[in-house]
Order: structure tokens, then sequence, then C-alpha cells
């Protein structure tokens, strides 16, 4: 285990008591979205109550997957020795069918083929032994 | 009504800066030094009179507000500090007017200093950037796991929904960095200065898609600060004072982006259509933009003239990308923008280097770059806080 986070060159995600439930999930392949109970709000990011109605009787539930692109870059420029090799990589804002927009790389995609409004659903990208992040793809069928 | 009336009840009543420049090599320290004794000097105010502070960029790029009371040895009666971000320099200026007006300090240093290349590890962007590391993301929309970094790319993902949305286009963008380079041309202070076409930004090498590297602020050395006190003491000064008539302060919320106005749709935004309506920086000052001689702006990228313009309601959403163009926001056009060249081509300095070049424009003070009869100027920016000034 140790020697695989060794290996992973790229910036690991700020994991909190709070938004632990998210990445536990993505090592299960589900992407989940806290939902309030009172007023049945989707949000992100993580939050100890809902934004809407601030009830406490929030729960996390598996979302859809699917969603549509709604703004990308392209970094020319690298950041992070990590990501040298993948120059010029996407980096997408995806509005999720919940409502939500989740920031991720686009896979299967070059990077003038993305378009706003392109249909995306997610895939499981199993980043390190200990880590499994939300990408996206173009959705298979879709228009 | 407000419990008191704050307009032109505080004023600028010195302004100065150090030199900028793109690798100093002086501590941030020193450079404060320089623009501290240049407002106080340019005030005609004896060092020993200043009792109030506010910092909005310290530490480990600027210097600490305590820092300086200490080394500089200034006994200050009050200060404050924001955590290092450029967004904070009207609200710096508003908490200052408030501190005097409250009778909390007599004459408050507010400044920025910054020394980056003094500093070991890059900031701005990748693993040096603290943005990246806050829960719950960082503020210009940073996600390092997936190389997202640098305040420059949450420019870009406003600028790529911005050209989709309203079918603008990056050499329309073009306008923006042109104007204030031919500005800096006409600035001796100005660090870079040599002017360029919008051939040249559409050729300029891509930062982060779509903005390309003449989309980008400087980065750079430098501080300059103004002093705030209460108008009836500044008109006992050296120079005329420079009034503080409008103040519109710093939102945030689920709907606000530091980039984009609401309903711009970016982040966790709604979408919906923009209505500026009647900011309330103008219900306070008693003008309208059609007053403004001058607008200053926070420029860290060009896409954010485009923001703040439609923003604080010079032209709807959508027409910036138009009312850009054809000159009208360069010297002699209706409405000139960032006169000094901005973070763009002057120097960032967080947007105090703007501020001083306001002040410098309400007394006429300008030289070849003069806005000619300047009286009411505005700071605007698409993070939604203003000052309007006038002499």
């Amino acid at each position: 285990m140790a020697a695989n986070q060794d290996d992973y060159a790229k910036p690991r995600p700020a994991i909190s008591a709070l938004n632990r439930p998210y990445w536990d999930a993505l090592r299960r392949r589900e992407l989940v979205l806290q939902r309030c109970g009172e007023c049945g709000m989707r949000w992100y990011p993580a939050a100890p109550l809902c934004p809407r109605c601030w009830s406490r009787r929030i729960e996390w539930t598996p979302a859809s997957g699917r969603g549509r692109v709604n703004s990308w870059v392209v970094f020319h420029q690298s950041y992070f020795r990590g990501f040298d090799a993948e120059i010029p990589y996407n980096v997408a804002e995806v509005e999720l069918e919940e409502g939500p927009r989740l920031l991720t790389n686009l896979i299967g995609v070059g990077a003038g083929e993305i378009r706003a409004g392109m249909e995306v659903e997610v895939v499981f990208d199993d980043a390190a032994a200990d880590l499994t992040l939300a990408k996206f793809r173009p959705r298979r069928g879709a228009a | 009504m407000p419990p008191f009336d704050l307009k032109d009840r505080a004023a600028i009543a010195g302004a100065g800066a150090s030199a900028y420049g793109r690798r100093l090599m002086r501590s941030a320290i020193d450079l404060a030094a320089d623009a501290i004794a240049a407002a106080l000097d340019d005030a005609g105010l004896a060092r020993e009179r200043l009792d109030g502070m506010i910092v909005t960029f310290g530490s480990p790029i600027g210097a600490d507000a305590d820092t300086l009371a200490q080394v500089l040895n200034l006994k200050l009666r009050a200060y404050n500090q924001t955590w290092a971000h450029g967004r904070f320099t009207a609200s710096a200026i508003q908490w200052a007017a408030l501190m005097v007006a409250g009778g909390m300090a007599d004459y408050v240093a507010c400044l920025a200093s910054v020394s980056f290349s003094g500093l070991r590890r890059p900031m701005m962007g990748g693993a040096g950037n603290s943005e990246g590391a806050r829960e719950a993301g960082g503020s210009h929309g940073e996600d390092p796991v997936f190389g997202m970094t640098s305040p420059g790319a949450g420019a870009a993902l406003v600028a790529r929904r911005y050209f989709e949305r309203f079918g603008a286009t990056s050499a329309q963008l073009a306008a923006i960095p042109v104007a204030f380079r031919k500005h800096a041309a006409l600035n001796s202070a100005a660090i870079m200065r040599e002017p360029f076409s919008a051939g040249d930004h559409q050729a300029s090498r891509f930062v982060c898609e779509p903005l390309h590297l003449l989309d980008y602020c400087l980065i750079n050395d430098g501080a300059a600060c103004v002093i705030v006190t209460s108008a009836e003491r500044a008109r006992d000064l050296r120079k005329p004072p420079v009034h503080i008539a409008g103040m519109q302060p710093l939102p945030a919320g689920r709907e606000e982006f530091i980039w984009a106005y609401p309903g711009f749709g970016v982040a966790q935004q709604s979408v919906f259509d923009y209505d500026a309506g009647a900011p309330p920086v103008y219900k306070m000052a008693g003008v309208g933009p059609r007053d403004i001689d001058a607008l200053f702006t926070y420029d860290a990228f060009s896409i954010l003239a485009w923001m703040a313009l439609e923003r604080f309601g010079f032209c709807k959403p959508g027409e910036a990308a138009g009312f850009t163009q054809d000159g009208r926001i360069e010297l002699g056009g209706a409405l000139p923008m960032n006169v000094n060249g901005g973070l763009l081509s002057e120097a960032h300095i967080m947007g105090w280097n703007h501020q001083v070049e306001i002040v410098r424009q309400l007394r006429g003070e300008c030289g070849p770059r003069q806005v000619a009869g300047a009286e009411v100027i505005q700071w605007a920016n698409a993070y939604g806080d203003s000052l309007i000034y006038h002499r």
C-alpha cells in the first residue's frame, strides 16, 4: 500500500471527516451526493447541513453519474510534476443531472472536441491502490 | 438609512509606492517601508501620527502588519489584515473609513507589499498553492486532484463559459490587454511598456486555454500604500483630499464566484439573466455609470474587465465584448480603464497600485496619461465590490 501511495505523483484530495463518505463511495465505484431528508435538495461540496433549509437530516445517496459539460479549460503549462506527461490536459466542470457541478478530467475525447452541453457519464478511475477518482467520458448513445 | 452616512466622510490623504520590478530581490518589508514612507511624505504627515494599518497580502509573499509595526517602529492603535488574496483592496479602504469614523484610528495606512522573487516555492498554482488545500476547494475553483490550480485557471473557466454563452471570442478579449499596455507605455513606473497588437495576443502561447499568456497579469515585486483619514483632517494636509463618496462591500455566498457575477453559472452558481439594477455604490455616491470619468478594476486576467463592466451596469451581460472595442476603454475614449497599465502591465500590487493611480489622476498629476478633467473615478470589480472617489 505504502509503495503505491508513493508511486502516485499527482495531488491527493484533502479528505476530511465531512467529505470522507464521498471518497469512500468512489472506492466502491459509486458516485454519491448528499441529499436533504426534509426538502430533497442535492448539493456539492460536502456540507454539515442542507444549504437550503439547514436541516441536519441529511444522507449520502447515489447520483446518476450523468451530466453535461458546463465549461472547461486546457492546461498548457505544467504546475504539478504528476501531470507533466499529460500536457495539454483538460479540466472540465460537469453539471450533474441532480444539479451540482463537479470539476473533473474528461477522458476519451480530444481537447478540441470538447463542447459545452456535451453529455457525459462517470468513469471510475482507480488512480492508486487507495484512491478512486470520478472522471467523465462522452455518454454512449447520446446525441 | 444606515445609522450614520459615510459619504465623503473619509478621504485619501496620501499615496505612495515602491519601485516595481520583475525580480527586485528585495525584502517585502523593505518594499513596504518605501511605499509607507512615500505615502506619508505625499500627505505631509509625520510618521508618529500614523496610528492604524490594514494589510491585504501578507506572509509569506508580503510583509504582515504586525511585522511592519515592529520593524518600522510604528505605534499602531489599531490594525488588521486579510488572508493573502488580492480581492480585499476596497474592503480595506472601507474598514479604514469605518475605523476613522469610529475614532479607532486617525490615519490608517492601507497597503500590500509583494516579493514573489524572494519566494522559494511558487504560490500561484502548483504544490505551493495553499488555495488548493482548502477544505471544500479553492476560491478560484482550485481542485489539484484533477490538475486544476492557479487563479488564472478559474478565470479561464469563466472565459470559456463567456465565449460559449455569448458567442464572444478570444480575439475580442485582446482589446483589454492591448489597451492597458498602451497605457503602461505612458507610465515610467510600469514594468511592461512595449505595446503589442491583438495579433500578438492571439499568437502568444496558451497558459490555461482559452487564456493566452497576454491575458495574464504580472507576477512581480513591489508595494503600494494609501493613507485613509477623515475628510476634515485631510484638508489640513499637504495635498488636496481625494474623497470617498461611495462604497459597496465585498459579497460572498453560493451565488458568488470570485471571477463571475451572480447568474453566470460557474461553480455552484445558478443560471439566470443577471441584471445590474442600481448598484448601491452609485446610490451612496449620488452618481451613475455615466458620471464616471475613468474606471479602474482588478485585472489579474483580462476577462475580469468584462465581468466588472457587466456587473456594474456599464453594459448588459454579453455586451462587454463589443463595448470594449475601438478604443472606448483607452485614454481619450469614452470610458478609460486602468490608465496606469493595470495588473496586466504596470504591476500586480494587489490593486493598491490602482488606488495610488486613482489618487494621482484626481489630483491631475499624471502627465502624458492624465485623464483630462477627471473628477469622479470608480474602482469596481468582477467580485462585486466598489469605491467611488472624487476630488
